[in-house]
């Protein structure tokens, strides 16, 4: 039977172009300021007739707020301010601000508490130590409530509710399907093979080394600064009008230097919102940065998910269908939760083609810190699932796993059903490569083995649920007399290298030198919006808009190169390397530098200014490009203790051309480091809904001592979507690892692991019950 | 937060333990490692603070070939780390010393600090047990020397009287044909073990156990000899049957607890596993002497 | 309150501080005089973020009170370069792309600094180069190209400027 999958009718092409900029080894262009220890951070920054902000935070996981009495906090001397709920316009916030109902966050609520840890009020003092001494002042009388704490209770019909109005705590419902999947596991039932598994995966604590940090200046002309630790500037500006009743407009807000994101940064968070409350009632700039604590126990979280897959394959490994049931702990509010929801449905059949595909996912809320975006955002938990389920599959019916994989991979130009449009792929290729490799290695011994898994992410999503009326990102070039260009960008740089990056396709497309490139981000003063660092989006997104931007101006300036030296009209001019030039006749041309200056002069001493941007038409629901990869983790277990060795992590990785390559190194290095972690570290257990680890020694991560060998074979596409043919490289290397680890233990040690973190105490009763099965 | 405190600086140790004597309601601060920790989150909060790190009286590696190893309580981990004559004479603690918290914290915290915070977790008291080592305490009304196995009274509580401060540790000489083994278990290399288990054998010409030690770490309220385990070494002809049971009498013959890290079973495993490995690891060392 | 008049020695600079005995040693360096390189990441000496050295041994500056670091030589992360001139684990941190948000960033080059200083002249391992960087959590980078870093200036190929 053939399959209904449309074959579209486009190629994608690479192109010779000897790049002088674009992949090359530069220094990042904040990396000065950053190993002298100049960057200011949020966390650095204090300004004149400054407070210190601290948050009250609920000792109850559900309750009701009978009375806040702050009057013995406001008594204390040293105490300017204390702000509650009912000092704000009380506004429902969120960031899905397309689906009201999806808004469901008062920071600083009126009515109730729905987690431990939830803010209450805030209060204003001269020092960090009076603020906090205030809290220990303010009477909160609660009303507590019953509280549920995980999905598959808080589903039941008698379990409490959490948001009124919101039946069986169910938040959203995603469902994603197409072909006959039926038919298909009809097909699988008569002569084929059908494998079902449940897992669940757990949380994750985004860690940023800077903990969330903001200073909000509101000065009496109705005007409010905040310089806060954010992934997105634009979103924070937009958000804070929005609860604080303001126009976007006098809002500011700056993030020049940002210690970490990892999609813990782009919601609206407590610093943010309460700085800008108390500056408000004060009229003082606030500063409020939250405790290592405070980031734990309420700065959201990776969602954690229960995981059903059921799959139906043909006897010789041709996938047939797939059915995937997922129930996610949602925690006590929306935020970026809903996208984890899809995305996690979406790549679950990735990166391959089905034949039908059925998704239903639900996201519960329940009286627990909310979950959110986490690099990879839904897709490592995927991965987790359907990569072992896969392996074990393979093995099930004694079939080689890489030649599987390679059967039903994504192709160049395929269309997965109603949902996405993929142009350039190199599954296979990376299949290829990480075969070989594995092979190469030979026989590791005993208790010792390689887990492959392959994985692909999106770059950057296309659905507009913050709804914003502006394009998805924007650029703005302005070449000054001596040739030196600034670069006004509102992708946010957080340590990932977007601004170099954005220098390097800047420089490529006018050029000139990256030294010539003065990138200014990071302060919605000045930067035209842009939704900011999530999804893996900037290289792509913003890249086009960068590269849209300097042509603009390029084209401007080749304007008067062309009237100045009379060209045949059949030749065409480019610059290179600030020699402006006759493609055709490369010694044939003028100096950059001396076009500018006559450039300029021939536009009544204006300076040139490009602009560009770039929002995705036409693209499917995901993602305008997508990166694939397939990793190896070679692990060895130590059957007695469970104690994990990581030998190395190999990865093949197409994202299309590279821009930055230090910069992709350094992704694929932090992501595995973050990924390992996940697989086998990291976790945020809870004791009625209280989490038992807020602090670094209780809360693992992965250190250089453990951190094993890594690089990357890297595959040769060019994505007709992206900048110069690139795709994203950031958060997608975060999504194999944890399947690959698993794939490891079960060839090493023949155990199937279900269940996230897979820790030595796990590994050792995995064994235990295997020797019990076998004995009997 | 810390709350406010009096901050006492004595010149010399005689002047310490005056001042220890005189305040009420005093802590001591050496390395302050672990107890800045505690006094941030506001478990402790003395009235005054009594700073020994400064005082070089108590600095000091002194080996004797007759008399054994003697370090002053202000030693820091790291002085032990990078002495020679350590290496050379007691290298399980150079071993254990490199795998205790980070380097930082071993360049400042110190061994009496370390010891008199009393955590079941803390690496030296079980290898240092396992050595036989003895601790001086001493106050203004004098001194006196006790086994270390006897200085740890239940979670964070040692058996110093008021106004007594830890001086030395001193570990005697090793019998000859003995070895020496100490590991944990963790994630992280040199994290706190969430079991450690300190071994030594000592060989009776042959393979015959004249002596031993097992000593675990975190797996009750203070660092404890397994003595059922050590009575059924002793005397015995050692081999790998005889260590696994060993590390089976161990791992009953312990309190451990279960937090988030590991369940009490677990625990108990790891305890068996270390165990045996270490009665290995030093018989083999003992039998190369 | 009480409060003890003491100097402290930071980048070869005496400065004169009249502060609560319990001010912490990061506390001075940051709010007391003003350098804001030096970070906190945590509150229980777990992240290495606050790393300096003091007499050219690295310690975390949140674990010390600033009290106990009077007479001794503090080193922070702006007391690594001269006249403007990068140390070389300043500029092989640069080539080697061995930081991302970059505030785990001034200890780590402390830790690393620290860890060539005392092991300069003699051949390291990997490993211990590993060791020498342990007390600091990174969460972008992976480590590696730390690790990288601090190989290429232990082989010789930065000298001091």
């Amino acid at each position: 039977m053939s399959t209904e999958i449309k074959e579209l009718k486009f190629t994608t092409f690479k192109t010779n172009i000897k790049y002088s900029v674009i992949n090359k080894r530069v220094h990042n262009i904040d990396g000065l300021a950053k190993v002298t220890g100049r960057a200011t951070y949020t966390f650095d920054v204090k300004l004149p007739n400054m407070l210190y902000g601290k948050i009250l935070r609920s000792p109850h996981p559900h309750a009701r707020i009978v009375n806040i009495d702050a009057s013995k906090a406001l008594a204390m001397p040293g105490v300017i301010a204390v702000a509650t709920g009912k000092d704000t316009p009380g506004v429902k916030q969120g960031i899905w601000r397309r689906y009201p109902e999806l808004c469901d966050e008062q920071i600083l609520p009126l009515e109730k508490v729905r987690y431990i840890g939830e803010p209450v009020a805030a209060v204003a003092a001269v020092t960090e130590e009076i603020a906090e001494k205030a809290l220990e002042l303010i009477d909160v009388e609660y009303e507590v409530l019953p509280p549920v704490f995980q999905p598959l209770d808080a589903i039941r019909k008698d379990a409490p509710i959490i948001h009124e109005g919101v039946e069986r705590n169910i938040n959203v419902t995603r469902h994603i399907e197409w072909g006959d999947v039926d038919d298909a596991f009809a097909e699988a039932e008569k002569d084929g093979y059908i494998r079902e598994d449940w897992f669940r995966t757990s949380s994750q604590h985004h860690m940023c080394m800077e903990t969330r940090a903001a200073v909000s200046s509101f000065t009496p002309d109705g005007k409010l600064t905040v310089y806060c630790s954010t992934q997105s500037p634009y979103y924070m500006q937009a958000l804070l009008a929005g609860v604080l009743d303001m126009r976007e407009g006098d809002i500011r807000v700056i993030a020049h230097y940002v210690g970490g994101g990892f999609g813990g940064k782009f919601e609206l968070d407590a610093a943010i919102f309460c700085s800008a409350v108390l500056s408000k009632k004060t009229f003082r700039p606030v500063k409020i940065v939250f405790t290592r604590e405070e980031d734990f126990i309420a700065s959201k979280r990776r969602t954690p998910m229960h995981y059903y897959i059921r799959t139906a394959m043909k006897k010789d490994g041709t996938f047939l269908a797939r059915e995937v049931r997922v129930f996610t702990n949602g925690g006590a509010y929306t935020g970026m939760g809903a996208t984890a929801l899809y995305l996690t449905g979406f790549f679950c059949s990735f990166p391959y083609k089905w034949r039908g595909y059925r998704y239903d996912g639900y996201r519960v809320y329940t009286n627990t810190l909310p979950s959110t975006a986490m690099r990879g955002f839904g897709a490592p938990q995927a991965m987790f699932c359907s990569e072992q389920q896969i392996e074990w599959m393979c093995a099930d019916l004694g079939l080689d796993p890489y030649e599987v994989r390679r059967k039903n991979a994504h192709t160049e130009c395929y269309e997965v059903p109603g949902q996405a449009y993929i142009q350039s792929c190199g599954m296979t290729q990376c299949i290829d490569k990480i075969e070989a490799w594995a092979k190469s290695k030979g026989n590791l011994g005993p208790n010792r083995a390689i887990g492959v898994s392959a994985a692909g992410f999106m770059s950057g999503g296309i659905f507009n649920w913050f709804d914003t009326p502006y394009s998805f990102s924007s650029a703005v070039v302005v070449i000054n007399y001596d040739g030196k260009v600034d670069l006004y960008v509102g992708c946010q740089e957080i340590g990932q290298g977007s601004n170099t990056t954005m220098a390097i396709i800047c420089a490529e497309t006018l050029g000139v030198k990256i030294e010539d490139i003065n990138v200014y981000s990071g302060d919605t003063a000045h930067s035209p919006a842009d939704l900011g660092a999530w999804g893996s989006r900037q290289t792509l997104m913003a890249g086009n808009a960068v590269k849209m931007a300097a042509e603009d101006a390029k084209r401007q300036l080749l304007e008067f190169a062309y009237a100045e030296m009379g060209l045949n009209i059949v030749y065409d001019l480019d610059i290179k390397d600030r020699w402006v030039h006759v493609i055709a006749r490369p010694e044939r041309g003028m100096k950059y530098e001396d076009l500018v200056k006559r450039a300029i002069r021939g536009k009544d001493g204006q300076r040139i200014i490009g602009r560009g941007y770039y929002t995705p038409h036409r693209k499917g629901m995901i993602s305008p490009a997508y990166s694939y990869m397939m990793q190896a983790v070679d692990a060895e277990i130590d059957p007695e203790t469970g104690k994990i060795t990581l030998h190395e992590v190999m990865t093949a990785h197409d994202c299309g051309q590279p821009i930055n390559p230090l910069g992709l190194i350094g992704q694929l290095e932090g992501a595995a480091s973050m990924a390992l972690g996940f697989g086998y570290l990291e976790d945020q257990p809870m004791d009625e809904g209280k989490i038992l680890n807020p602090n670094l020694v209780d809360y693992k991560v992965i250190r250089a001592t453990e951190m094993p060998k890594t690089d990357m074979i890297e595959i040769d596409t060019y994505e007709a979507e992206g900048p110069y043919g690139a795709k994203e490289a950031g958060e997608g290397l975060t999504n194999p690892t944890a399947a690959a680890l698993g794939n490891a233990i079960f060839h090493a040690l023949g155990l199937q692991m279900k269940e996230l973190p897979i820790t030595s105490e796990k590994i050792v009763n995995a064994l235990k019950e295997k020797k019990e099965k076998q004995g009997k | 937060m810390i709350h406010d405190f009096h901050y006492l600086k004595p010149g010399t140790l005689k002047e310490a333990l005056a001042m220890y004597a005189e305040h009420e309601d005093c802590k001591v601060i050496c390395g302050g490692q672990s107890l800045l920790i505690v006094m941030r989150q506001g478990m402790i909060a003395p009235e005054n603070l009594l700073d020994i790190k400064h005082l070089n009286e108590l600095n000091y590696i002194k080996f004797d070939e007759k008399d054994g190893l003697r370090l002053g309580a202000t030693t820091t981990h790291r002085a032990i780390e990078k002495s020679e004559v350590i290496k050379k004479y007691y290298p399980a603690l150079v071993a254990m010393e490199n795998k205790l918290a980070s380097i930082q914290v071993r360049n400042w915290g110190t061994i009496g600090g370390n010891l008199a915070h009393a955590d079941p977790a803390g690496d030296p008291a079980p290898l240092l047990i396992a050595l036989k080592a003895n601790i001086k305490v001493g106050s203004a009304k004098g001194e006196r020397v006790m086994p270390l196995d006897e200085f740890f009274v239940d979670y964070f509580e040692i058996a110093m009287e008021k106004g007594e401060l830890v001086l030395e540790v001193h570990v005697p000489v090793t019998q000859p044909k003995t070895g020496i083994a100490y590991q944990k278990f963790n994630y992280l290399t040199n994290d706190m073990g969430i079991v450690g288990v300190a071994a030594s054998v000592t060989l009776n010409g042959g393979n015959t156990c004249k002596d031993a030690r097992v000593v675990l770490g975190n797996a009750g309220p203070t660092p404890r000899r397994s003595k059922k385990a050590e009575e059924f070494l002793i005397g015995k002809a050692l081999n790998d049957d005889v260590f696994a049971e060993a590390g089976k009498i161990a791992s009953e013959d312990c309190e451990p607890v279960a937090d988030i890290h590991a369940s009490e079973d677990f625990r108990r495993h790891v305890i068996g596993v270390l165990t045996k490995r270490m009665l290995k690891k030093a018989f083999e060392e003992a039998q190369g002497k | 309150m009480e409060k003890r008049l003491i100097t402290l020695n930071v980048n070869g600079i005496d400065y004169e501080l009249y502060i609560n005995p319990k001010t912490l040693l990061v506390e001075a360096i940051r709010d007391h005089i003003g350098l804001t390189g030096t970070k906190r990441g945590c509150d229980t000496v777990s992240c290495g973020a606050c790393t300096v050295m003091i007499d050219d041994m690295s310690v975390k500056s949140c674990s010390i009170l600033a009290v106990q670091a009077e007479g001794k030589k503090i080193t922070t992360v702006e007391g690594l370069e001269k006249n403007g001139e990068l140390s070389p684990i300043q500029k092989a941190f640069l080539d080697n792309g061995s930081y991302q948000c970059g505030f785990c960033t001034p200890g780590m080059l402390m830790s690393a600094s620290a860890f060539l200083k005392e092991n300069e002249g003699k051949d390291v391992t990997e490993e211990e180069i590993r060791e020498g960087i342990e007390g600091n959590i990174c969460r972008c980078t992976g480590y590696n190209s730390i690790v990288r870093a601090i190989e290429s200036v232990v082989k010789g190929n930065y000298k001091e400027g």
